[in-house]
């Protein structure tokens, strides 16, 4: 809602306040003010003139050699403006003064004649589009003195942001009446109260839909000369941005934004059969045209203002091209009305229309305020178009109710606000803004809400109003007093917040993407169309393609984030995401959300640290694998191995399409796939135009939340030293790293505390075919200090084991 | 043995004095101190004294071996407190930089969101987590905004389906919980949230908290201290801040609630639109129709709800002007917070 405060002050006086005052205390009642700002600051320069002669430009035929009084001196300016002549009152702009648009005035010479300064038109000031010539200024105008305090244009322009309960405030009556309860004085309103005095015999109105319009007025306003508005009422629509039409159309305007109550004026004239009929379409007047000449597709729901054949209006939102008030109008039909806020917002949305009207009746007008804003404007249009008005005309209120009174407790209300105000003082208050109370027992009030306060209906809503108008600053601040208890909390968000902690640790950083991602990102990394990942959850209106399916897995987003990242030039990328994908479950269904954790990897293993002190190599395979392994057991699942219940495989059918089959493995709980981890493929990269290598991990973090976890639990530490052997075998390539080391743990020979691969090794005295693998063991005894001859016994077995199984040999240490 | 004991210390002595580098101590310590050095091998005579000598000799020995060890530390301080304590060798230069791990970041976003679960746990409030995508049913109609409500202007809804939604704020499970539970109830529910408006202010996906706390007895006045307690647990002590009336379906009265601008202080600036306050979160007590819609008596219970936006928290707390780099999860930007 916008308005200026020279307009506010024609209800309210608001002597003694600020503008900063008057914004603040809107502000905390609720009516938040988005600007404050004085008006035509950038015209504070210009100057009244007087045109004292006007000669032809002796050598330019549409050229006027003016001399312009300015208080004491006399200015020669040449104008090209087909209306300048002597004795006329003008703006002007002298060298040095700068214009909207940053359009900067200097002395010239203009064919030989020297000009001081611009006479200007009313579009070169902005005020509006007319530049058939330069503005005229009333006669009486004084010159030299400046043009904004000359024309009264100095004013503060006021904008409100205002929630959608507050139609009422949807004018500057509104505003003002919110004022006055502040300032504890009464409104002035421009009309009295007052009914319709008699029917009209002149034309009729049928409304045929009630249910869509409780209320339909109208009178009848002869013999109008159209022409443009007096200054006073253009420059109130001026100053809230509205373009001035002309006098009728104008007049509506002012009064809408005066009352809140939308008006149209049609050309009775054009009306057939001198009748108005509210009703719904036919099939045959699906099409229409509005005012703003554009077609519209209606449909049978859409309520519409008809004449005795055809639709002339779209109800409450815009009216039509055939009924416009045009130059050549006499006679006006102005109509004042009531329509169902459903029904018209409805209306609006499918007709794809905001407009000033649609916006106060979708949010709802005063049923009582109809004839008062009809009134108005019927007066205005006598005073400013000359029009002849008997005070006659039709109102149909086929939706009249009786507001319901509501019962307000005064020790609920202070209860409910933490208060302690006295019967009397919610009276003072709520009767500051047009709520009139009554006192029904003791602690109760019977209040009816006046009929502009649509909001109104319950006694929750009168709490509100006792709570703003006493001031939200002065109810104290004080701590519930509730029972103590032990908060429970989800167990998988905990472990999920200490898991990421934990990954930051190892150097992962935390990325979050938008849940919505591009369609094509299934097809990028591969993904088969059999596969459930390729058909994600739609969305229906998608701010882009890029944004328009909900994603199914986690890899995409951060593979965008790799890219983004080696572009900025980073040397390593090292991200994880725990976040949710969805499963398209059907229409209408709720889609299942599954939480899972992926990790991408790409360049220095050591991120940035600085070559100084870190070797610069790259990632590989056995980073990210490590990095599930440490998943594993961080969230208390203990070792994660080729022969442990939860274990690595390789996968059987070439594992993920986005993945290089060789740098591919699977983790699984007994048969549940708990994820993958691997390679991303060339190809995958090259279509995300990474040109390093990226290794990911892809887990499903719901699944492994669901597997039991291992307590922690303390194990005697050992009393008696261990002694470490080593075993270097010979094996045919073939054979994996993993099943040795398996085979070692599997002895289950008490002795061996511990096993692990300390080297691979290939080539040199190593025959082609073969590798070399370097196992230490550990061994260690809960009850004695081994000998020699104890461990020699163990070792030796696991010797002879690894070579048999393994037709492996030995190679001198 | 006393003369040997004498001479031994003379000895010592003038090792010490010409010992200048700090290699060599641990080779004096061994031969003169050392369990088979000169001074031992010397004590082990002291069986072979007369007895009556014995007390005599065992404390001059003591004091001798007292005498050599206080020289021996001294010098061995003064050779490793002097910088250039071994003249044929130079020390790591330690001006160059410590060897610092690359350690890895949550993301400002999950930062600022734990700092503000924290806050409401500690206040004894539990945490629930809902749907991204929600029904139609929680997200607008049991929050009191019918179909054709004017109040869905205020949510740019993107759609699955007809009743189907992204969840354009964390309310829903007001309504879910409610339901489910019966009070006094307090919880809180962080999760995403998405609108269709992109641009320097907005993303179309963002993270939110709600929070609620239903009881009897519950007053605007809590309201004021549980969100005074936030505001000024995550910004600062003596923060201020203004509760200011305003307009949601599902609260009523209604509140926004704004902080004295961070970036100047109240004064005025660009980011609060000179104003000098900045808008935080939206709260009200909860509307009675919320509260008949789970079945609950509203004239038994009332509570609070609030929900604020982690986002813009983030933004005022660390100075972040544009939102969108929250998305970009670029490295530079994370590796900051």
């Amino acid at each position: 809602m916008k308005f200026t405060l020279n307009w506010l002050k024609k209800y309210i006086d608001i002597q003694g306040l600020t503008p900063e005052e008057i914004a603040e205390h809107l502000t905390m009642l609720g009516l938040e003010v988005d600007t404050l700002a004085p008006l035509y600051q950038e015209l504070a320069e210009l100057k009244t003139g007087l045109v004292t002669s006007a000669v032809k430009h002796p050598d330019a035929d549409k050229l006027t050699v003016c001399q312009v009084q300015i208080g004491e001196q006399s200015h020669q300016i040449v104008c090209g403006a087909p209306n300048v002549r002597q004795g006329l009152a003008v703006v002007v702009a002298l060298p040095g003064t700068v214009l909207p648009g940053n359009f900067k005035i200097s002395k010239s010479k203009i064919r030989g004649i020297e000009s001081f300064g611009m006479i200007c038109s009313e579009r070169e000031l902005g005020l509006s589009n007319e530049h058939d010539g330069i503005m005229e200024l009333p006669q009486a105008t004084a010159h030299g003195q400046s043009f904004i305090n000359s024309l009264d244009l100095e004013d503060i322009f006021v904008e409100v942001d205002l929630t959608p309960n507050r139609p009422d405030c949807a004018s500057v009556i509104g505003i003002a009446r919110e004022i006055a309860g502040v300032v504890r004085k009464p409104l002035t309103l421009p009309v009295q109260e007052a009914e319709i005095a008699h029917p009209s015999s002149d034309f009729s109105v049928i409304i045929e839909a009630d249910e869509l319009c409780p209320r339909y007025a109208a009178r009848l306003v002869k013999d109008v000369k159209i022409g443009p508005s007096p200054w006073w009422l253009k420059k109130c629509l001026l100053n809230v941005g509205l373009r001035p039409i002309n006098n009728i159309v104008d007049i509506t305007n002012f009064v809408m934004l005066e009352y809140g109550q939308p008006l149209h004026a049609f050309d009775f004239d054009t009306l057939a059969g001198q009748k108005i009929v509210v009703r719904t379409p036919r099939p045959d007047e699906m099409t229409f045209a509005t005012l703003d000449d554009a077609g519209r597709q209606l449909d049978s729901e859409m309520l519409m203002i008809c004449d005795g054949e055809k639709p002339i209006a779209v109800a409450g939102v815009m009216g039509g091209l055939n009924s416009e008030v045009t130059e050549k109008t006499t006679n006006i039909l102005l109509e004042s009305a009531c329509f169902n806020s459903v029904s018209i917002r409805k209306t609006a949305r499918k007709l794809n229309m905001a407009t000033d009207a649609s916006y106060r009746f979708e949010r709802g007008v005063d049923p009582e305020g109809t004839i008062n804003a009809l009134n108005r404007a019927v007066e205005l249009m006598v005073a400013v178009a000359d029009g002849q008005a008997a005070d006659n005309g039709i109102d149909c209120y086929p939706g009249k109710t009786e507001k319901p009174a509501i019962t307000l407790s005064v020790a609920r209300t202070n209860e409910l606000l933490g208060i302690e105000l006295k019967t009397e003082g919610i009276i003072d208050l709520l009767e500051s803004i047009g709520i009139g109370c009554q006192l029904a027992e003791n602690d109760k009030l019977t209040i009816t809400p006046p009929s502009f306060r649509i909001d109104i209906e319950r006694e929750a809503d009168l709490v509100e109003e006792i709570a703003r108008l006493y001031g939200y600053n002065n109810i104290p601040a004080t701590l519930p007093k509730v029972k103590l208890s032990y908060p429970e909390q989800d167990s998988n968000r905990a472990r999920r917040l200490a898991l990421a902690e934990r990954l930051t640790s190892i150097g992962y950083t935390e990325a979050i993407n938008y849940s919505f991602i591009s369609e094509k990102h299934a097809e990028m990394l591969n993904i088969a169309d059999s596969d459930a990942r390729f058909s994600p959850v739609r969305l229906l209106n998608p701010l882009s393609e890029d944004q328009s399916v909900m994603r199914t897995m986690l890899l995409p987003g951060l593979l965008e984030t790799v890219k983004r990242n080696i572009n900025h030039q980073k040397t390593a990328v090292k991200m994880f995401e725990i976040g949710k994908v969805f499963i398209p479950a059907g229409i209408n269904v709720q889609p299942g959300e599954v939480m899972l954790l992926s990790g991408v990897l790409s360049g220095n293993r050591h991120g940035e640290s600085s070559p100084l002190h870190f070797k610069q190599e790259p990632v590989d395979i056995f980073d990210v694998k490590g990095a599930v392994e440490f998943i594993f057991h961080e969230m208390g699942l203990g070792r994660i191995g080729e022969q442990e219940a939860i274990r690595f495989a390789l996968p059987e059918n070439g594992g993920e399409p986005f993945a290089e089959q060789q740098y591919a493995l699977n983790i699984f709980a007994g048969e549940v796939q708990l994820g993958s981890l691997g390679k991303i493929k060339a190809e995958v990269l090259r279509r995300f135009s990474i040109k390093h290598d990226v290794f990911y991990f892809d887990l499903f973090y719901d699944r492994i939340c669901d597997l039991e976890t291992e307590g922690k639990k303390f194990s005697s530490l050992p009393v008696y030293p261990s002694v470490k052997r080593d075993i270097a075998l010979v094996v045919a390539d073939n054979v994996s790293a993993g099943e040795l080391l398996a085979r070692v743990r599997n002895t289950r020979d008490k002795l061996i505390e511990s096993c692990d691969i300390f080297d691979v090794f290939k080539g040199a005295k190593i025959p082609d075919g073969y590798k070399s693998v370097a196992l230490t063991i550990t061994y260690r005894s809960e009850t004695k200090t081994l000998t020699e001859k104890n461990v020699e016994k163990s070792h030796s077995k696991i010797v002879r084991l690894l070579s048999d199984e393994f037709e492996g040999s030995f190679r001198n240490a | 043995m006393e003369q040997e004991l004498q001479s031994l210390e003379t000895e010592a002595r003038q090792n010490l004095q010409s010992l200048d580098d700090k290699s060599l101590l641990e080779d004096f310590r061994v031969r003169f101190l050392g369990r088979k050095g000169k001074f031992s091998t010397i004590m082990r005579q002291l069986g072979t004294v007369p007895a009556e000598d014995r007390p005599r000799v065992g404390q001059l020995a003591n004091s001798i071996k007292a005498e050599i060890e206080k020289l021996f530390e001294a010098k061995q301080q003064l050779l490793e407190a002097s910088p250039d304590g071994s003249r044929s060798h130079t020390g790591p230069d330690l001006t160059l930089p410590g060897r610092y791990p690359a350690p890895g970041k949550l993301h400002p976003i999950s930062q600022v969101m734990n700092e503000t679960c924290a806050i409401f746990e500690n206040l004894g409030f539990s945490v629930a987590e809902g749907p991204d995508i929600e029904l139609d049913y929680y997200n607008f109609e049991a929050l009191n905004i019918p179909a054709h409500h004017p109040a869905r202007d205020m949510h740019d809804t993107f759609y699955v389906s007809d009743s189907v939604l992204l969840r354009t704020h964390t309310s829903p499970m007001q309504a879910r919980i409610m339901e489910a539970q019966q009070p006094p109830l307090r919880v809180i529910a962080p999760g995403k949230v998405y609108r269709c408006d992109s641009d320097i202010t907005h993303t179309p996906m963002f993270h939110q908290v709600e929070g609620f706390l239903v009881d009897k007895n519950v007053s605007f006045a809590d309201l004021k201290g549980v969100l005074t307690v936030f505001t000024q647990k995550m910004f600062k002590k003596d923060l201020p801040l203004r509760f200011r009336p305003s307009f949601f379906p599902f609260t009523e009265p209604s509140a926004e609630v704004d902080i004295a601008c961070v970036m100047c202080d109240g004064a005025g600036c660009r980011v609060c639109k000179k104003t000098g306050w900045l808008e935080i979160l939206g709260s009200g007590m909860i509307d009675p129709e919320v509260f008949k819609m789970v079945g609950y008596d509203p004239e038994v219970y009332s509570g609070f709800a609030f929900g604020l936006g982690i986002e813009r928290i983030a933004m005022l707390k660390y100075g972040i002007d544009d939102i969108r780099l929250f998305y970009e999860n670029d490295q530079r930007f994370l590796a900051q917070f």
